[in-house]
């Protein structure tokens, strides 16, 4: 294994640069791995901050600081409110009266934080938020017998069972910050029981 | 002797520190791809969706932020002004123009990364569409600066970077597919320093 010096020196520097090139070569690899893999093993995501929040099925309110959960409203204008939901069991139905809020929205994403639906208050019918969201079997058991309470309600399908849903309210000056506050503390987020009636 | 560690080890410290380094760079530099550019003012409508790229859905995941939906709005932010200078607390700028269409809009300056002002704050840090001043054509003039100034007064960070960030609320604009057209307000440098 003793070489001279001569022919060593050149072969090491071609060796170093190969060493270099392998190190690149496997940085781009990372890299792409790192970047493809992450929405999968982030614990700093939307979904998992809300779920740090507490339990499901209720809308927690968020303030203009950092909770220990890390999220905040975004905009001085917006009130905001969040819910974590899991329609495996059975549909949840959100629910919200306007009681003059100049602007609401709601958006409803899965666990990785892709749209699902979303809806304003011009969009929705009569101003109110009535919405039910459930996996699309649910959604066929449902229409079959559309019970009465949820027949003006929206019906929202999705493929994940767990999302989590966020409600906005915009209080553009300050004397609507009464109404904006009112709205998001008065919307539910509740599991929607109801009884499959029996017919002949 | 040792030749062969050291050559492992430099091409396993190239490799990992190279990949974690750019991986950092990479997600810290943008949101993603797909934006829509117009001047100074910079829009990512597809974030949210299933048909956002890799990269925006890194992001995302990464800065766990509760995004805008499509029916909700869109928020353009600006760090440059119309000269492609960036903008700082230290110089005094005149916001002009329009927005695109949209019921509402809220306007704010923040340092980049940094928290929204609070709404309680005694210093308009925050205007919005119902509050602003027009003149007669609808559009309207608003001066950023971090000191005092007559008609409609946007207060900025005294010091430093700052950021604008423009939300239109239920805008026709992340759907629309003749972006390009639409005009948003222009950023102009008034000037620096105590001048």
């Amino acid at each position: 294994m003793l070489r001279s010096g001569l022919g060593s020196r050149p072969r090491f520097a071609l060796q170093v640069i190969f060493a270099i090139v392998t190190g690149l070569v496997g940085a781009a690899l990372l890299h792409l791995i790192i970047v493809l893999l992450l929405p999968e093993f982030s614990e700093r995501d939307a979904y998992t901050r809300i779920l740090a929040k507490g339990e499901i099925h209720r809308f927690y309110r968020l303030g203009e600081k950092p909770d220990r959960t890390g999220l905040a409203k975004d905009d001085p204008f917006v009130e905001l409110a969040v819910c974590a939901f899991d329609v495996a069991d059975g549909p949840v139905r959100l629910t919200a009266a306007n009681s003059g809020v100049p602007f609401w929205s709601l958006a409803i994403y899965d666990q990785s934080s892709n749209e699902v639906f979303s809806i304003n208050d011009r969009t929705s019918a009569g101003g109110g938020l009535d919405l039910v969201i459930a996996t699309p079997v649910q959604l066929t058991t449902l229409r079959k017998s559309l019970p009465q309470a949820i027949s003006q309600s929206i019906l929202v399908e999705t493929r994940q069972a767990d999302g989590y849903a966020v409600l906005r309210s915009l209080a553009p000056q300050k004397s609507f910050a009464d109404i904006a506050s009112q709205f998001l503390d008065k919307a539910t987020c509740t599991p929607f029981e109801w009884r499959t009636r029996s017919r002949f | 002797m040792f030749r062969v560690p050291i050559l492992i080890a430099i091409a396993l410290a190239i490799a990992f520190g190279g990949g974690i380094w750019s991986t950092l760079v990479a997600l810290d530099a943008t949101v993603g791809f797909g934006a829509i550019k117009l001047g100074p003012w910079e829009a990512f409508p597809e974030v949210q969706t299933a048909a956002a790229d890799p990269y925006a859905k890194s992001h995302r995941a990464n800065g766990g932020r509760l995004l805008y939906a499509s029916a909700e709005g869109l928020v353009f932010t600006a760090s440059v002004d119309d000269a492609g200078a960036r903008l700082s607390g230290n110089c005094t700028y005149r916001l002009t123009g329009h927005t695109p269409p949209a019921r509402l809009w809220t306007l704010f300056a923040a340092p980049p990364g940094g928290a929204p002002p609070s709404a309680q704050s005694d210093l308009p840090t925050a205007l919005n569409s119902r509050i602003v001043l027009r003149d007669e054509a609808g559009s309207f003039d608003i001066a950023l600066a971090a000191t005092a100034r007559p008609g409609n007064w946007l207060a900025v960070p005294a010091n430093g970077a700052f950021r604008l960030t423009l939300t239109l609320f239920d805008t026709p604009t992340a759907g629309s597919s003749g972006l390009i057209d639409l005009t948003m307000p222009r950023i102009e440098k008034t000037g620096c320093g105590n001048a």
